[in-house]
């Protein structure tokens, strides 16, 4: 086993795959992965909101599994695999959940959405036909501060029961 | 390095909790040691009468293993849902919560009410320490500061056995306010309470749960403890809940005869 010490003198190369391109950069030891893909990678979609993990809008995909961005260290992922609200559909056209979210008014600021989203995907990726309770459950690690949550739980349960019947739907273009 | 600077460092597992409290600058370790690469802490497995689960084994991995039947254990199965949430199981680990040793938490509370032990390991060799001994005062562990935990040991519950558990908080997912597990056993009750104390406290009775008078033992045993109060609830409340929820634990316990009995009373 190797130890590697990463310093402020020391601020050894981060290197990810984010949203499917790799990326190398110089990155401090005190970085969050938050910090990280907003300042480094410019994907701001990822939103900083309490920066303690209370809130859940930091959430992104760490090699397909959900996590709070906020409260991980850039380099404790080293090599990782990273999807943010940026990466969820590789065409640029909304995916069957962005698409439920707007039809069921599941966002009105749009600040949490990001980490709705990624909440949302990894609910259906470990559970595919999720009760309302086990929707309810999913979505209680994230805070919504202006809609409320019916319109969110509304729209998971649709696009659960839309990929059951149509598998290959998840990225479907604009209607 | 642990040795050489002494409480200026600290171990990097999951980060759940060590992030948040660097971020708020309760702590200000000089150096992490950031746990994730040794692949040889990710053991989890039945070894003989108990559940091994090596330090960086991440609550949501114990949680499906659970639920796959990988491994069995009612009781971390009942407990890990409550948890925080599944985003912040999918990084935190089950000895990191175990190692931070907050009164209120349920991994804690389940090693504590199975007598459970964990293996401590430093440079100088390693160490079990039973879980009665390792949780000291609130956030505080009888480690020293130049050891970590490698291994929890949760011991495997008797077919006989039967739990139960209830917790109340603000949120779910958030800190309990009081979180009650019961280990019913052939000849006697064990009743573990989170939240009440600055440690998970265990009170083991020689008594069958279904000989017990509900009611009356659990008032008793909220009455003789030691309970806290803090600005998120009185001791009163705190006495309260230890009997309602201790009650709805007991019933899930008993199991469903048992409920329709007691609810005709």
């Amino acid at each position: 086993m190797t130890m590697r010490t990463i310093s402020h003198q020391n601020p050894e190369t981060l290197r990810l795959i984010i949203n499917r391109r790799p990326i190398e950069a110089a990155c401090s030891p005190r970085t969050s992965l938050l910090d990280f893909l907003r300042q480094e990678a410019q994907l701001t979609g990822t939103h900083a909101g309490c920066e303690h993990g209370v809130c859940g809008a930091c959430t992104v995909q760490v090699d397909g599994v959900a996590i709070r961005s906020c409260l991980t260290l850039a380099h404790d992922v080293q090599g990782a695999t990273i999807t943010t609200v940026e990466g969820l559909s590789a065409s640029g056209a909304l995916t069957d959940l962005q698409q439920a979210f707007s039809r069921h008014h599941a966002l009105q600021c749009g600040f949490c959405t990001p980490g709705f989203l990624m909440v949302a995907e990894d609910l259906l990726r470990t559970t595919p036909q999720p009760s309302e309770e086990e929707i309810r459950i999913a979505v209680s690690a994230n805070l919504c501060r202006c809609t409320g949550y019916v319109g969110i739980v509304q729209a998971i349960a649709e696009v659960a029961q839309q990929r059951a019947e149509n598998p290959t739907g998840q990225e479907t273009q604009h209607a | 390095m642990l040795r050489e600077k002494r409480g200026d460092v600290r171990i990097l597992s999951g980060g759940q909790t060590l992030l948040p409290s660097m971020g708020m600058r309760v702590s200000e370790p000089a150096s992490l040691i950031a746990l994730s690469g040794i692949k040889e802490l990710s053991l989890l497995r039945q070894a003989g009468k108990s559940i091994e689960v090596g330090a960086m084994v991440r609550q949501a991995v114990l949680e499906d293993a659970l639920k796959a039947r990988v491994v069995r254990h009612p009781v971390l199965e009942a407990i890990l849902p409550w948890v925080a949430h599944r985003p912040i199981r999918q990084r935190g680990t089950v000895c990191g919560s175990i190692a931070h040793a907050d009164p209120s938490a349920e991994l804690p509370l389940a090693l504590l009410a199975l007598q459970g032990s964990v293996t401590a390991a430093s440079a100088g060799g390693s160490r079990e320490i039973a879980a009665r001994d390792l949780f000291t005062g609130p956030v505080q562990t009888s480690l020293r500061d130049d050891e970590i935990i490698v291994t929890a040991r949760f011991p495997l519950l008797a077919p006989t056995d039967r739990i139960g558990f209830a917790e109340f908080g603000y949120r779910h997912g958030d800190f309990a306010v009081v979180s009650v597990l019961v280990i019913a056993r052939e000849t006697s009750t064990i009743f573990a309470f989170g939240g009440i104390d600055d440690t998970p406290v265990r009170i083991e009775i020689p008594t069958a749960l279904a000989d017990c008078d509900l009611q009356t033992q659990l008032t008793t045993l909220a009455a003789r403890q030691t309970v806290r109060t803090d600005p998120t609830a009185s001791a009163d409340f705190r006495r309260h809940l230890m009997t309602r929820l201790g009650r709805r634990a007991c019933l899930q316990a008993l199991g469903p005869a048992q409920i329709h009995h007691d609810a005709r009373q």
